[in-house]
């Protein structure tokens, strides 16, 4: 089937989201749409779903044009999505969600399982998803929900398959498997549309490339440019991939933690008898697959976990059992994984989320009263230091780009003198632009002989800033290793092998399935 | 947002065709444009409306209830202007004397009376604004503290009972009493704060049995004889001493009181609280957002407990307002529904301290003139409540309002910017 | 708006449609002015708390005000309280009302009364179920010696009960109800006292003015749930003093065989019908003929401030005419000469909620 956007508008108010985009989708293509967030991809992905009527333009199926007026009639039309968020109910067999709103009925109004079973097994077999039609979905992994979501649109007889973001919530193995199942819908003749803002999948994997920034189409690309051409269409200027830094010259050790161990609620050990070391001057990267206690292991050290057992010193403090405000005092700058939720106030203005930590004491505090003028002052410095873009520093924090939020955040952070600076993924979400942004400062925060623990389950990320990479798996530190440390076997330890086996089993498998599709000739780019 | 600022660079070569718009509007200046836009999308315009909404669905239910009109209506084709005379006169004689009851009473036979309405409106706000600044700084702070009538009760009772059992000099006495009163109401709802800080108990339920409490707990005082007057068996305390009462304001044939005086300054205070001092920057952070307050290292529990302390010692003032200013003496229902009533005033007033004056000023009017209203036009008094109630309804539903008089809907900007958001 | 007005609109028209085309009536013809002095006769009233529609005292009063209005063609306004706080007000709107009269309902209003009172020396005003302090001179205070009518019925009770048991309970502690509740025990034990019997009174106790209350003036529920209880116990004969709620009274007795209930405030016996075989008799508190008498006088010459008592003597109060035929005929004698000493001062039947005028 083939798919074809014209001139596609859709306006909000005064925000041209979509600004008269062409796209062609041939019969078994993958036709991959990159770019930043907030270039209109989603929006435009959602006028072909029916989701949102187009100001203007139209949508063409094999050459003849359809108006979709909600989701129903796009699947009718053959057109499945797989949502970066996933619509699942979490209780619910797999053969139950893929049935969920087109069940099958045998006489009398009796939910007809069996189809859906057979239906889910036959698509699973064909392509070779290993997908058990009554397991539970809140049993499977994350990769295997993914998967669900894609039996449910092909089951519905999805012949272009539109994936946003898809490799977001995966580990580097998941994303290998969901690339090699993309290759065999394009065998099978489902064309798809690939949405994303990661090049290096994008290389991967596309047939085709269109690259939309600020609602645009700002031009077509061939999978063997360059990362940085891709990268630097993607944003508009020329930008540098990769982090410059100097090597670390690690200073005594700064932070000790023996033994930190965290039970969660229901009482199984979400940070399992975990020990390492930082040095002053030297980044700590922290690899892992998401909910292998990372999270659990930065809060403990921060005081936000009241379970904490073991010890955490910093230069000679205890920390554990603190309260975060004398953590924090210690010298512990700190940047959660999830910055709208604790990072920033959405309602507070940039001069009040800048003095979150600080605005009851001096100078930003006289006595019990704010000084304003202060206040104002510390923004516009901290503003113009770390580049925020806003208005003013009157505009909310709900006002800002994601990026602009990661800034701001900071910017927080590191106005105070730190002994330790921990930031759980600071590049989550971001673009290109912020991205290289945060990554200098956190360099410059390590030169100036912080210690530096950095908590990502990007790969690229890790092999980017680290000095030292510690892998978790199941709570606990399955090793240390170097930062020259290859892709695959890192890989292979976030999958829960120890360093050795890892290293063995890599050599088995010299190349990374991911990369199987470049061209012969063109070297392989790390970062 | 995405970042459209100007200032980002733009792609050479790869660009077709202009920059989309800014959608910021550069060319204004700030401060003014987002004054603008909150005016027009959710604070003042649509209260406003709101109360103008209610006022005119009120007028079909006073039309409504109205027996000329019911009885005109049975002929309204035969005669149609009988009935359109008699709805005219049934709203017409209802705000207008809503208007002489409490604002201005041209009709009234001295000078004096007829000023007495706005005097009798203001009077009325008082335990208003005290109630509905404290449970806006609650509200503001993430606390739906429910308790006001509760802690409005127990300010009664202390500064009631500071008021009639000693013998003081004047300044003193009337000192005691207001704080013994704040001192009560902040007690009673420090209660709820530290059973929410402490164990997590919804702040919901534990300040409406609170209230229940109060409620009894006032009941059974004033069957004791320490709180019953001598030689009556009615619930009812002594009068207070003349010592322990509001100075008047304005001479002895005005109600209004220096409770009044009080109240606004109350108001002045909290506005410096919540936007000026490190406490109150405390109390929104947690209220905005408590999890990234804690992570900045705030104590949420702690501030838990003094919002509830600070909103109740508010609402403990509420009662005192009453009992020091009006009423003299303590009885059963001497607290009346202020601690309700403020529910509705401080959301009204979007739990500002501007706005909860408004407000409870508003509500004041209400109830200083609704009696004459009863009195003249006959409106049943449950038409002034229904008034007060469909304000509440249309207030809850901002969307409804704007919906009714299509006014742009709030953020647009940045919540257009998050759908679009790739 | 406009699609408010729509909706208002249609939902008008719909509900006039039916009614709506009636033939209009001839222009008045001079409306029936009354020619007495009584038409330039302002009656006012202010409720308490409870409003004029709480099944109670309140209530009673306003029937009387509407008699006043009905029969002697004189006009009224009336102010209804919701709460305690608008007493003041409610008052003051009646003063810029040219009320000749205003009857300030329940012990609740005498402080505001007796302030607007002081303030306003020419107004005139009557206070029920209580006196202000000190007395004035424009204040005439309509009480009721209920305890009086309420004794005859605890004695009739104690007469008829087979199970030895009787109980009484009422809405809130406060006065204007405890009193039916001391006459009540103090009849039980004054039967006691005559026959050598031990009937006894649940749900009272006079000495320590405590007792049985269902807090509540309209949770009819309360008083099932009261009444079970007490039929539990033992009790074959109740006295619910708390308005609506005695409903439930007859209602939990009318299935529990041998079970009978005394109203109050007004005659049971009139006002429920499907009752009148559980309804022995009623304790009369006659608020709507003392507000009629007390408005009737005040349109002559006739009002002064001596309290108007509602005694046994005058009527005011009252033991309803017993139609139980299953009641002895020598109870009812006894009890009548017992009405007759009270009457003529040789027994005196005392209540702490009594108001004594001197």
């Amino acid at each position: 089937m083939k798919l074809e956007l014209r001139g596609i508008t859709k306006i909000f108010g005064s925000l041209v989201a979509n600004d008269h985009i062409d796209l062609v989708v041939e019969e078994g293509e993958i036709h991959a749409l990159l770019g930043e967030n907030g270039a209109g991809k989603s929006t435009l992905m959602n006028v072909l779903y029916g989701f949102y009527d187009p100001d203007d333009g139209e949508i063409l199926v094999d050459d003849v044009p359809r108006t979709f007026t909600g989701p129903g009639d796009a699947m009718a039309a053959g057109i499945g999505m797989v949502h970066q968020h996933f619509m699942l109910v979490p209780v619910f067999t797999v053969a139950e969600n893929v049935a969920l709103g087109h069940e099958p009925v045998k006489g009398g109004g009796i939910l007809d399982l069996k189809v859906a079973r057979a239906r889910v097994r036959e698509i699973s077999e064909r392509f070779g998803f290993d997908i058990d039609p009554d397991a539970l979905i809140e049993d499977l992994p994350v990769g295997a929900q993914q998967r669900v979501e894609i039996i449910k649109a092909l089951s519905r007889d999805a012949q272009v398959l539109i994936l946003d973001e898809p490799t977001a919530v995966l580990t580097p193995q998941e994303t290998d498997e969901l690339i090699e199942i993309m290759r065999e819908l394009r065998a099978a003749g489902t064309s798809i549309v690939f949405i994303t803002h990661k090049l290096r999948e994008v290389r991967a994997v596309a047939d085709r490339i269109t690259v939309i920034r600020r609602g645009k189409v700002v031009g077509t690309a061939s999978p063997q440019s360059s990362e940085k051409e891709l990268a630097s269409a993607m944003v508009g200027r020329s930008v540098s991939l990769g982090v410059e830094k100097a090597p670390a010259k690690p200073s005594d050790v700064r932070l000790q933690v023996r033994d930190l161990a965290v039970t969660n609620a229901a009482g199984a050990k979400a940070l399992d008898s975990v020990s390492f070391d930082v040095a002053g001057g030297e980044i700590l990267a922290i690899a892992g697959v998401q909910g292998n206690g990372q999270t659990e292991l930065a809060e403990a050290i921060l005081g936000m976990q009241p379970r904490a057992t073991g010890s955490v010193r910093l230069g000679g403090t205890e920390l554990v059992g603190r309260s975060i405000r004398q953590v924090l005092d210690a010298g512990v700058g700190f940047v959660p994984e999830d910055r709208s939720k604790d990072g920033i106030i959405a309602s507070f203005s940039i001069e009040e989320n800048l003095i979150l930590d600080l605005h009851d004491r001096a100078p930003f505090a006289k006595g019990p009263m704010i000084d304003r003028r202060v206040v104002a002052e510390n923004a516009e410095r901290q503003i113009e230091q770390f580049d925020v873009r806003a208005r003013s520093a009157q505009d909310l924090g709900s006002q800002l780009s994601g990026g602009n939020q990661q800034k701001l955040v900071l910017a927080r952070e590191m106005s105070r003198p730190l002994e330790l600076f921990i930031a759980s993924q600071p590049t989550r979400g971001l673009d290109v632009g912020s991205i290289e942004f945060v990554h200098k400062r956190i360099v410059a925060e390590r030169d100036a002989g912080t210690a530096v623990i950095i908590v990502s389950t990007e790969l690229d990320e890790v092999l980017d800033l680290a000095d030292r990479i510690a892998v978790m798996y199941r709570g606990q530190i399955i090793g240390v290793v170097p930062a020259g440390t290859s892709r695959d076997v890192l890989g292979l330890m976030m999958a829960g092998l120890p360093l050795a086996a890892a290293q063995t089993e890599a050599a088995k498998h010299p190349t990374h399935p991911a990369d199987a599709g470049r061209p012969a000739g063109t070297p392989e780019v790390l970062s | 947002m995405t970042d459209r600022q100007p200032g980002t660079s733009t792609a050479p070569g790869t660009t077709k065709g202009s920059e989309p718009r800014d959608p910021s509007g550069t060319a204004e200046p700030n401060r003014g444009r987002t004054l603008l836009r909150d005016i027009a999308e959710s604070t003042g315009a649509v209260v406003t409306l709101a109360v103008l909404a209610a006022l005119a669905l009120a007028a079909v239910l006073i039309a409504a209830a109205n027996p000329e009109v019911q009885r005109t209506a049975s002929y309204v084709f035969a005669r149609p202007s009988d009935f359109l005379t008699a709805v005219w006169e049934a709203v017409w004689s209802a705000y207008s004397s809503l208007f002489r009851g409490a604002v201005f009473d041209p009709q009234a036979s001295t000078t004096e009376r007829m000023f007495r309405p706005l005097t009798e409106t203001l009077t009325a706000s008082v335990p208003l604004i005290f109630a509905g600044l404290g449970l806006g700084i609650g509200f503001r702070s993430g606390l739906f503290n429910i308790g006001a009538q509760g802690q409005v009760v127990l300010g009664a009772v202390v500064s009631a009972y500071v008021g009639f059992a000693f013998q003081l000099p004047a300044l003193l006495h009337v000192t005691l009493a207001v704080l013994g009163g704040l001192m009560a109401g902040a007690l009673w709802a420090g209660i709820a704060g530290a059973l929410k800080a402490r164990f997590g108990a919804n702040e919901v339920i534990v300040t409406i049995m609170l209230n229940s409490i109060a409620v009894l707990l006032m009941s059974y005082l004033l069957s004791t004889t320490a709180f019953k007057r001598p030689g009556s068996n009615n619930p009812i305390s002594p009068m207070l001493d003349e010592s322990a009462m509001f100075v008047p304001l304005l001479g002895d044939s005005f109600r209004l009181h220096a409770g009044w005086l009080l109240a606004l300054a109350a108001a002045v205070g909290t506005w410096w609280l919540m936007e000026r001092s490190t406490w109150g920057f405390k109390f929104r952070a947690v209220g905005a957002n408590a999890d990234a307050a804690r992570t900045a290292g705030t104590s949420v529990r702690a501030v838990y407990v003094w919002v509830m302390l600070v909103a109740g010692g508010l609402a403990g003032l509420g009662g005192v307002s009453q009992v020091l200013g009006t009423e003299g003496v303590l009885q059963e229902g001497v607290a009346g529904s202020i601690g309700f009533d403020a529910i509705t005033v401080a959301l009204l007033g979007r739990s500002r301290p501007l706005g909860t004056v408004l407000a409870a000023t508003l509500f004041g009017a209400l109830r200083a003139g609704s009696p004459l209203m009863q009195t003249v036009s006959g409106t049943p008094i449950d038409i002034v409540l229904v008034v007060q109630a469909v304000i509440v309804l249309l207030i809850a539903a901002p969307p409804l309002v704007r919906s009714m008089f299509r006014l742009p809907a709030p953020g647009s900007g940045s919540r257009l910017a998050k759908e679009v958001a790739a | 708006m406009k699609r408010v007005a729509q909706i208002a609109a249609l939902s008008a028209a719909a509900a006039l449609a039916l009614a709506a085309c009636g033939d209009a009536p001839e222009e008045a013809t001079g409306s029936a002015t009354s020619t007495t002095a009584a038409a330039d006769f302002t009656g006012c009233m202010v409720s308490d708390a409870g409003g004029f529609d709480d099944g109670s005292f309140n209530e009673s009063s306003y029937a009387g005000l509407e008699r006043a209005v009905e029969e002697l063609g004189i006009k009224k306004a009336e102010a209804e309280s919701t709460d305690a706080g608008q007493y003041n007000g409610n008052l003051d709107s009646m003063m810029q009302n040219d009320c000749d009269l205003i009857i300030t309902v329940g012990f609740n209003l005498a402080d505001a009364t007796a302030a607007a009172a002081e303030g306003n020396p020419d107004q005139k005003f009557a206070l029920i179920d209580s006196t202000v302090d000190p007395a004035r001179e424009n204040v005439k205070p309509i009480l009721f010696n209920t305890h009086e009518a309420a004794y005859l019925a605890g004695y009739l009770a104690a007469g008829i009960t087979e199970t030895g048991t009787v109980a009484t309970y009422g809405g809130f502690p406060i006065p204007s109800v405890t009193i039916f509740m001391d006459g009540f025990v103090d009849g039980v034990a004054k039967y006691n006292e005559d026959h050598g019997t031990d009937v006894k009174a649940l749900g009272w106790n006079k000495e320590t003015q405590d007792g049985e209350f269902t807090d509540t003036f309209d949770d009819k529920g309360q008083g099932v749930i009261s009444t079970n209880n007490f039929i539990a116990a033992g009790a074959d004969v109740i006295l619910p003093v708390a308005g609506p709620v005695g409903e439930g009274s007859l209602s939990a007795a009318s299935q529990n065989d041998g079970v009978k209930v005394i109203w109050v405030d007004a005659d049971g016996y009139d006002m429920y019908p499907e009752y009148q075989d559980i309804i022995p008799t009623s304790v009369l508190k006659g608020m709507e003929q003392a507000v009629f008498d007390v408005l009737y006088a005040s349109t002559g010459t006739a009002f002064n401030s001596d309290a108007y008592v509602g005694t046994l003597a005058n009527e005011g109060i009252g033991l309803a005419e017993v139609r139980d035929e299953s009641v002895p005929e020598d109870l009812l004698e006894e009890i009548d000469t017992l009405k007759q000493q009270i009457v003529d001062g040789e027994l005196v039947v005392e209540s702490p909620s009594s108001i004594s005028v001197d």
